[in-house]
């Protein structure tokens, strides 16, 4: 009894990879036409938290789209960077998810937004030190345990660095990989943005994590502030990948190889048929890249 | 590349100054000041990199509850809202990592803001917004098996107690909060002047499928729903609906039963104890 009971287990964790091509974030206003026209795109990524309801239409579509596409699903709340001890209605609501949608990919942020209770709902940067590695590294093993499964996490984008740092924002994200076994989601975009932002090299990042780390790529656009003087970017989603942030793709895909890329686009969102514009771009520039190695 | 100061804050000591600079408008100067030496750069860099963190919490939480209450923003415009939103943020911070929680306490801070001046109905607008969305969120049902019900022996009948809809939410109001939701939300117009006088609401908003439906109910039909969701028997809410003020002498429990069924607001039975 005890052996079938883990074969069956064992059986729905056999879910399908999600392709090694590009994917659109799947957002709201877009659920009509994806369920109507059934659009060419190789698989979503679906923000958790705006699944947590136990019902309702937004549910409803989800379950109807995951029927047709691959899924992946990305948490923006768990704040897995806190202080506070881990958040277990949060992270109960995220294992309800993960059952009702069986996604290929469950990934989170590398970052905290909470404190005493207290919610930002922002993604804030943690300072870099043993300290906030060997506590995240013990939240995400904490977080792979209660849901059964390993997670990815994705670098952000930030706009304050912290003096207490003691190594580079890679170096962190590489122990935190190696402490808790968590994959890497490499948000190439929040590279470019942090690395203008704060003044580092783009390709130090790429080359400071390990080549077989990284399962996923994020990309997408971003805004430039003149602020005191200086141009400040600023993470919002909004707009086109831009050349620079491709040029970086292609050396991630150099890299890293073949791995499932995102496209995303928060604010100001435009019609459907620009999202897949920007995925087979990147689709084409993967299929360059490969052709050359090969 | 920073290399650590000698007294370095532990991670919960720099979140604390962190999140005091984030959202805490009251103190706000203090507060940014109060975290400038934590961050790696010159003092003009730092607030600037602060302000985008200042400006994407305050924005995610205002159209949070801007969602969650699209009339009470409409009643009262965008400059006030905003102010408002400000106010409450302040004495009620979000509490959780899901944004759909962040208006739980909206209805009950107007109600103490404006319980007493001509906005005293903005509270009830509010309220009926929370529980919409409640509705829209809460899980789907089947209908009541009708087979389980004439299973129940006449002797039962004592005990028997009927579940509602996981997706209905009972609503009453002294002011027609209904009618003003409905010309609030979804329209661009003009909102229409309404009398506040003209008669209250006391209704069972379901959402089934997708969508919301609003059934007005009597005195009688009212007391009897409230009386099952707090998990009466049938008989002991028949007898709470017996007691109305007005309409009691009319009221049929059983045709009112039926109603409720062929609704979909009750959707189960049960035997008590």
């Amino acid at each position: 009894m005890e052996m079938a009971a883990r074969a069956d287990e064992s059986d729905r964790l056999q879910w399908a990879p999600l392709p090694a091509s590009a994917g659109i974030g799947l957002r709201a206003q877009h659920h009509v036409h994806v369920l109507s026209a059934s659009p060419s795109v190789a698989w979503f990524e679906a923000h958790s938290e705006n699944y947590f309801a136990d019902g309702g239409s937004h549910v409803a579509c989800l379950a109807k789209i995951r029927e047709r596409y691959p899924l992946s699903l990305h948490g923006v709340g768990l704040s897995l960077g806190s202080a506070d001890e881990l958040n277990r209605r949060h992270l109960a609501a995220l294992a309800r998810v993960i059952a009702r949608f069986e996604p290929a990919l469950v990934s989170e942020h590398l970052s905290w937004s909470s404190v005493d209770g207290t919610f930002a709902n922002d993604l804030l940067p943690l300072p870099y030190t043993e300290e906030a590695l060997r506590h995240v590294s013990g939240r995400i093993a904490q977080t792979q345990d209660a849901l059964g499964r390993r997670i990815l996490i994705e670098n952000v984008s930030s706009y304050i660095e912290f003096t207490a740092s003691t190594m580079t924002e890679w170096e962190f994200l590489t122990g935190i990989a190696s402490e808790s076994g968590c994959g890497i989601l490499l948000d190439l975009n929040n590279i470019y943005v942090a690395a203008h932002n704060h003044g580092f090299s783009c390709h130090d990042y790429l080359r400071g994590i390990p080549r077989g780390a990284v399962q996923e790529l994020h990309l997408a656009g971003h805004t430039r502030v003149e602020r005191e003087g200086h141009a400040l970017l600023i993470d919002t989603h909004g707009a086109p990948v831009c050349e620079a942030v491709w040029d970086l793709y292609r050396h991630a895909l150099q890299r890293f190889g073949a791995v499932p890329t995102l496209i995303e686009w928060d604010t100001d969102l435009p019609t459907f048929d620009v999202l897949q514009a920007e995925a087979r771009k990147a689709d084409a520039i993967g299929a360059a890249i490969h052709a050359i190695a090969a | 590349m920073p290399s650590g100061p000698p007294s370095m804050p532990s991670l919960r000591e720099l979140q604390t100054r962190v999140m005091d600079a984030v959202l805490h408008t009251a103190t706000e100067r203090s507060a940014i000041e109060a975290v400038l030496g934590l961050i790696d750069a010159p003092v003009e860099r730092a607030v600037a990199g602060l302000e985008v963190y200042r400006n994407t919490a305050h924005s995610n939480h205002v159209d949070a509850l801007h969602s969650t209450y699209p009339a009470v923003w409409r009643l009262v415009g965008a400059d006030y809202f905003q102010q408002t939103a400000r106010e409450y943020l302040g004495l009620h911070p979000s509490r959780s990592g899901d944004l759909q929680h962040v208006g739980a306490s909206f209805a009950t801070f107007l109600g103490e803001r404006h319980g007493r001046d001509q906005f005293r109905y903005l509270a009830d607008v509010a309220c009926f917004e929370w529980l919409v969305q409640e509705a829209l969120l809460a899980p789907d049902h089947p209908p009541l098996d009708l087979e389980k019900l004439a299973a129940v022996p006449p002797a039962d009948y004592e005990t028997l107690g009927f579940d509602l809809h996981p997706a209905l939410r009972l609503f009453e109001s002294h002011y027609p909060v209904h009618r003003i939701w409905e010309v609030n939300v979804g329209s661009e117009a003009e909102p229409e002047v309404l009398d506040l006088n003209q008669g209250g609401d006391r209704l069972a908003m379901l959402r089934r499928g997708g969508q919301l439906e609003f059934h007005a109910l009597n005195d009688s039909e009212w007391r009897l729903l409230r009386a099952l969701e707090r998990g009466a028997t049938f008989a002991a809410a028949a007898d709470a609906a017996a007691a109305a003020e007005s309409g009691a002498a009319e009221f049929d429990a059983a045709l009112a039963l039926q109603r409720f069924v062929a609704l979909g607001i009750i959707v189960d039975c049960r035997l008590a104890g």
